[in-house]
């Protein structure tokens, strides 16, 4: 089985390289200047993240960080990943999510998928990328029946309640994790929900800015 | 025969992604005429592509089924199959006689074409295996006609399998034109569904992971690899697409030793079909030149190959070793001539960019090994820039000289290896051709 703990893999955080250098560095790092909530390149918060605040989601999000931007290996990459499903890809970044990740004092909550869509792809892309990192986490949330693919941004703000609280206790401090930032939509709903079930902090993380 | 049959029959596919609604796979299955088999086998291999090796058949926590799945990482690019996915092939494997077929070439065979051509014949009747031993431009493809004509006339099902797209490509048209009543389907990577039962199935290796049992004969083109040689699946594909007993017939310019020993029935022809010599290639070394390319220089030497062949109008294929050396390069021979243009595996515009070579639109392309085979060009100069670079063993060599001097009306023409020193595999090569052209003689 993948992520049997070793003694290595307990003491050390090093991560052996799955994908050659050449392949590695066709994958673009999200540059030092950019919004300090979801990673888009440039300075201070970006457009996005400001109009956000003029919502009913203000307030909801404290900080966050993307790791990676958008580009034609990333579009491959999440190809073979999400579409062709194979599974051990989630091991790509799992030094870098690691590295990232591992001094947080929020416990990891990832995004979860619909029951419908998660026995189609057979697993759950995020869960699957914090598990190869080896870092621990807990679902707080399950996902309502409505899909966000096809809609537009405007059907996508309006769209009501995207996920439920399960009911599992939550902590002060919450770094909510998805595979993929695109326009912020269901970060927000997650976030709502979880202050509404009584949230301190949260904090996003992403692999990728869209 | 109605769709469903003609589509299953020989295959075996992924049951969810069937060109046919769900409702009438399931009858189908329910009746007994579609067989559902499992993805991977108890002990671990794909049953598709029979891959078995655990560091391709992987195990991860399965949501759709609860458990610990296996999957294939083999041939996950044709949909990947699981431990919990079913695969379904047609069950009953009747012959199905369609004996309308028309064979339609006016062209002939030289005397060497013609004995080659009854041998494959002889051995197919025979049902033995049988091995073309012929070089580059020796007419392979037509002395195969009156065998796979024979073989349709007995209501045979016939596979011509090759390991490039590009091979497919250029075989399909020929064949299509000389069997016009015969349904050929042909197969690659992004083909369209074709309709109806084909008697023959062009296709490249890849896809034959998805036939089992298929075809009563199968011919190999281009077979260097086999057996056993840097992909091993594939031959494993050819196997499992051919029914038990079918014979096999092996094509190749530059045949594996294991091959050779392999084959009792064997065709040689040592001659190009205009009867000419073929080109040897003529050494000329370049000192240092990954070191000038690097530094933005083209090699003098170079320089004058190149512009001979601008001025004399010779379209030209230039060969580098690495993708990266090709991407580097292609601003500095833009310099030369902004219209030579680049071609490597993963360019998508390939198939326009030969095209205008051929037309005149450019005058020659920086190429990888993808263009080693299966292409003519008429009168094509040809230079290998590192011949020397481990990537060339003798029959990639071999192959890429094998482009010069394939018209009747340009038999002839330039090959030069230039090199950072004189490697085994050229010098291979170079004496291959010789022996080639002195057997050919008699």
């Amino acid at each position: 089985m993948r992520h049997e703990p070793t003694w290595r893999s307990l003491f050390f955080r090093d991560f052996a390289e799955t994908v050659c250098p050449s392949c590695k560095a066709q994958f673009c790092r999200v540059p030092k200047a950019c919004c300090g909530i979801c990673g888009l390149p440039g300075d201070g918060i970006c457009r996005d993240c400001s109009l956000w605040e003029r919502t009913e989601f203000a307030g909801l999000v404290h900080s966050g960080k993307s790791l990676y931007l958008y580009n034609e290996a990333m579009k491959t990459f999440l190809h073979q990943y999400k579409f062709l499903q194979d599974v051990v890809l989630s091991e790509v970044f799992a030094g870098d999510i690691n590295e990232v990740l591992h001094h947080s004092d929020a416990m990891l909550v990832p995004i979860p998928m619909n029951t419908e869509k998660l026995k189609k792809r057979t697993f759950s892309q995020v869960d699957e990328l914090l598990a190869s990192a080896g870092l621990p986490f807990t679902h707080l949330l399950s996902k309502t029946d409505q899909v966000q693919g096809k809609k537009s941004r405007q059907e996508r703000l309006e769209s009501t309640k995207l996920f439920e609280w399960n009911g599992n206790k939550i902590p002060d401090k919450i770094m909510l994790i998805d595979d993929l930032y695109a326009t912020g939509t269901t970060m927000r709903h997650a976030a709502k929900e979880l202050k509404m079930a009584g949230a301190g902090e949260i904090e996003l993380f992403t692999l990728i800015r869209a | 025969m109605d769709g469903l049959e003609a589509f299953f029959k020989g295959r075996i596919w992924l049951k969810d992604f069937t060109p046919f609604p769900e409702e009438q796979i399931e009858r189908s299955i329910a009746i007994g005429d579609l067989l559902v088999t499992k993805g991977i086998t108890a002990d671990g291999q794909c049953a598709r592509c029979l891959e078995k090796s655990p560091h391709k058949i992987l195990s991860y926590n399965c949501a759709k089924c609860g458990n610990i799945c296996y999957y294939c990482r083999h041939c996950i690019q044709m949909g990947r199959i699981s431990s919990c996915t079913e695969l379904i092939s047609w069950a009953s494997s009747s012959p199905q006689l369609h004996l309308n077929h028309s064979f339609n070439w006016s062209g002939t065979l030289t005397a060497a074409q013609k004995i080659a051509s009854t041998e494959v014949a002889d051995s197919l009747a025979r049902k033995e295996n049988h091995l073309v031993y012929a070089v580059c431009g020796a007419g392979k493809t037509e002395l195969l006609f009156q065998p796979i004509f024979d073989a349709l006339q007995k209501g045979l099902r016939i596979c011509i399998a090759a390991p490039r797209t590009d091979v497919v490509l250029e075989l399909s048209p020929r064949i299509r034109a000389v069997f016009p009543l015969t349904t050929v389907h042909t197969l690659y990577g992004g083909a369209p569904v074709e309709e109806g039962f084909a008697n023959i199935v062009i296709s490249t290796t890849h896809q034959l992971y998805r036939f089992e049992n298929a075809f009563d004969v199968m011919i190999v083109d281009e077979a260097d690899a086999f057996p056993y040689s840097y992909d091993e699946a594939l031959e494993r594909a050819v196997l499992k697409a051919a029914k038990p007993d079918s014979p096999i017939v092996f094509v190749s310019a530059t045949p594996s030793d294991k091959l050779l020993k392999a084959t009792a029935n064997r065709s040689e022809i040592f001659r190009r079909f205009h009867g000419h010599d073929l080109p040897v290639p003529v050494f000329k070394p370049l000192w240092g030149y990954k070191k000038k390319l690097e530094r933005n220089t083209i090699p003098q030497k170079l320089v004058v190959w190149i512009e001979e062949r601008i001025a004399k109008k010779q379209p030209f294929l230039l060969f580098l070793p690495t993708i990266e050396l090709i991407e580097h390069s292609i601003p500095l021979f833009k310099k030369l001539d902004g219209r030579i243009e680049a071609v490597h595996s993963k360019d998508l515009q390939r198939k326009e960019k030969v095209m205008a070579l051929r037309n005149g639109n450019v005058p020659g392309l920086l190429t990888s090994t993808i263009l080693e085979r299966g292409i003519t060009i008429p009168n094509v100069q040809v230079a290998v820039v590192g011949a020397d670079d481990a990537l060339f063993n003798a029959s990639a060599l071999i192959q890429i000289a094998g482009r010069v001097g394939r018209s009747i009306s340009y038999p002839a023409g330039d090959i030069s290896f230039f090199h950072d020193g004189i490697s085994r595999e050229m010098d291979k090569a170079k004496s291959m051709i010789t022996f080639y052209n002195r057997r050919g003689m008699r």
